[in-house]
Formats: C-alpha cells, structure tokens, sequence
C-alpha cells in the first residue's frame, strides 16, 4: 500500500468515530432536556424546517429555553411551531441571502407585531449589502419598551435610509431606553432621539441626508 | 525532327552529361528538411501525449484486483461518510446551536446588579439555555455587582440572567425581545464579527 492509501485509510478511520460521536452528542442534547412527546414533535418540526431550508438552530434554541423555564411540553411546541411559520415568513421577505441571524431577528420582529411588510420596506432601505439584524433588534426593543409598532417601524426605517450605522443605532437605542426609564413618553423618546441622529448623519461624509433618496 | 536525329550522338552525350552531373541543393535545402524532420516529431508527440488524446483514445488499463478492491471500498466508505457527516452536521445544527451559529466568537461582558442575590448565571441559545454551564456563572464583584465575561458567537442572540437558579431577568442595559412565550422577557445582543 502507498503511502498516500495509507494516508487516506487513517483519515477515514479517523472520521467514521468523529462523525457518529458528533451525531450521538447532537441526538442526545434534546433527548436529556425534553420528554419523549415533546422531543418527538419538536424533531418533526425540525426536520420539516430543515427541509424548508430554514435555520433549525433557533427551533431547538427555542425548546430548550422552553425546557429550562419549566414550560409545559404543548406550550413548548406550540412556541417552535410558531418560530418556524415566522422564520419561513422571515425568508420570503428577506429572501435566500439572509443570514440565520437575521432570519432570527426578522422572526423576533414579527413575533412582537412589526408586519412583514415593514420589515420589506427596512430591506429595500437599508441597501443590498447592509445586514439588518440590528435595526430589526433596535426595532423590536422600541415595541418591548412600549413605542407603538408603527412608530418604532417608521422610524428605524428612517434611520436605515439615512445611511446610520450600526454604531448610531445602538446609541439611539441606549438613549430611548435612558430618557422612557427617565419618565419620557416611548413614542416621543424614539422620535426625537432618531431626529437627533438623523441630525448628526447629516453632518457626516458619506451619509445621506434624510428625505434625499 | 526524323528519329535519325533523336538518337543523334551528340544529344545522347549531353543528356548523359546532364544526368551525370550532381544535384546542387538550394541554401535553405537542409534547414527545410530540418524543420520537417522536427515538425513530424512534434506531431507525433501531440499525437501520444494530447489531454484529448489521452483521454479519448482507448488504451489497456491493467489493474490488480486488490487495489481495484480497495478502491471501490475507500468509494463507497467516502460516500457513506457524507451521507452521516450531512446528517450529524444537521442534527449538530439543531443541538448545539452556540457552537455552529457562526465561524466566530467575541468575548462579552454581561452585568448585573442583584444585591440581594446569592448565585447569578446567564443563559441564552449561546449556551444551550444552561443556567449551570460553568462559563457563565457570574462573580460577586462587590457592592451588588455580578459580572462574567465569556464568548459569545456572533449572530443573533437571547439571553436572560438566572438569579439563584430560580428567577429569570432581562438585561436592563441591552434591548428587549418581546417573547412571552414562556412568560418572561428576554434581552437580545447582536454580536458583529471581529474587524482585525
């Protein structure tokens, strides 16, 4: 045998015990953390995603946290089946080259109220090579904090036309959250704190003025 | 012109003299040949050695039955190898999501202030929801601080503090997820691959 067979056969003896040690952990992750029906329709879910091509990570993310907070096993399925409509919605509107995490950010927006439509409208202004995982987090935190779901959509949209980045985003939202804990009304908050980034972009080489595109 | 004239001595002689005289080649005659010779070489050469030859011309391949064997053995055991490293990959993708949700990682630090709490950790889909992995137990700093620092993978992320195993609570300092799924309410991080 040369050395470039022998070389191959160690390889492949190598990956056969990887490959099944790797499948034996992946199988028993959700066997030790949910009973045998939940895990079986949680796995029915899954397979059927993964053959939807969506992400399957944040389904079994889902379970388990549903596992770790004591739910009850209808209640967690019934929480995964509802990701995975929102994860499919989340793919037609942000098409086949969004990434898993904003497939997962695009489906947390949802689940919080925002219509697929806006979250359409926050990709078409944000750009072809812009990632929206963190407007569309920015934007669920605002309806977490009480900023009517148009309002919070209206104005991350705004800002994303605007060219902010995702530098201004975060300190947009630390400043909405500082001034509602402060007392402020949520809506106003959001609305003049993204004027005052709007503000600033202008003032920045290669940043589109608002109300310019 | 008579036949008597044709065989006339003298033109006899003469063609004689001409055929006995050598031939004179050109200058250039023995390049010429040369380049021939060399050009006939070379399209031998293509002839045995072309990628389309080879390809298409048939030709006899000996091959001993043991390495034949072993061949169609490493074949079949690659093509079962894939097939369990496709399925393992996908299971691994549903299982443990925090090590395969991205090629990298940032460490991040999470705080909280709990006075009053005796044990703090964090769990998110980073870490399976485990509010007993031993990288994210948070540490008393004082003062009613609790901090850790681990990696985190870039992406997308829920997370929550576990406050004495029993008391989940958002980050107040990071973003909200409204996800009242399981009763309480969640804290998101968006993690962005490093810039070197």
């Amino acid at each position: 045998m040369t050395r470039r067979s022998r070389a191959l056969v160690g390889a492949l003896a190598l990956a056969v015990p990887l490959a099944l040690s790797a499948q034996a952990t992946a199988a028993n992750t959700l066997n030790s953390r949910l009973d045998p029906t939940t895990r079986v329709a949680v796995q029915a879910i899954v397979d059927s995603a993964r053959r939807a091509k969506l992400p399957t990570a944040p389904l079994v993310d889902k379970a388990l946290e549903g596992a770790a907070k004591h739910s009850d096993g209808p209640n967690i399925v019934a929480a995964v089946r509802q990701l995975a409509v929102e994860l499919g919605q989340s793919k037609r509107v942000l098409g086949g080259g969004a990434s898993t995490a904003e497939l997962q950010a695009a489906a947390t927006a949802m689940h919080a109220g925002v219509p697929s439509r806006d979250i359409a409208v926050l990709r078409s202004a944000a750009g072809p090579h812009r990632r929206v995982t963190l407007p569309l987090a920015v934007m669920t935190d605002l309806i977490g904090r009480n900023v009517p779901v148009a309002t919070a959509s209206q104005v991350v949209v705004g800002l994303a036309r605007g060219g902010a980045h995702d530098s201004d985003l975060t300190m947009f939202e630390r400043n909405v959250r500082l001034d509602i804990e402060r007392g402020a009304d949520p809506s106003a908050a959001a609305q003049t704190r993204a004027r005052g980034v709007m503000l600033r972009g202008t003032q920045r080489p290669g940043t589109r003025p608002p109300g310019n595109q | 012109m008579s036949d008597d004239n044709l065989f006339d001595d003298g033109v006899i002689e003469r063609i004689a003299d001409e055929l006995r005289e050598a031939e004179r080649p050109s200058a250039d005659f023995d390049a010429r040949v040369m380049a021939s010779v060399r050009g006939i070489a070379r399209a031998r050469r293509r002839e045995r050695h072309g990628l389309w030859n080879r390809v298409t011309q048939p030709r006899t391949i000996t091959v001993r039955p043991w390495r034949a064997g072993l061949a169609a053995a490493a074949l079949l055991l690659c093509a079962t190898l894939v097939g369990w490293g496709a399925h393992a990959f996908a299971r691994m993708e549903a299982a443990a999501p925090a090590t395969l949700a991205s090629s990298g990682s940032q460490r991040i630090q999470f705080v909280l202030v709990a006075p009053n709490a005796k044990k703090v950790a964090v769990a998110g889909d980073f870490n399976g929801w485990d509010a007993q992995h031993p990288a994210y137990q948070a540490v008393h700093r004082g003062g009613g601080v609790w901090s850790v620092t681990a990696r985190v993978p870039v992406g997308h992320h829920r997370y929550s503090f576990v406050v004495d195993d029993s008391l989940w609570v958002a980050d107040p300092t990071a973003p909200r997820v409204i996800d009242d799924d399981f009763g309480t309410t969640n804290s998101a991080i968006v993690v962005e691959p490093e810039i070197r």
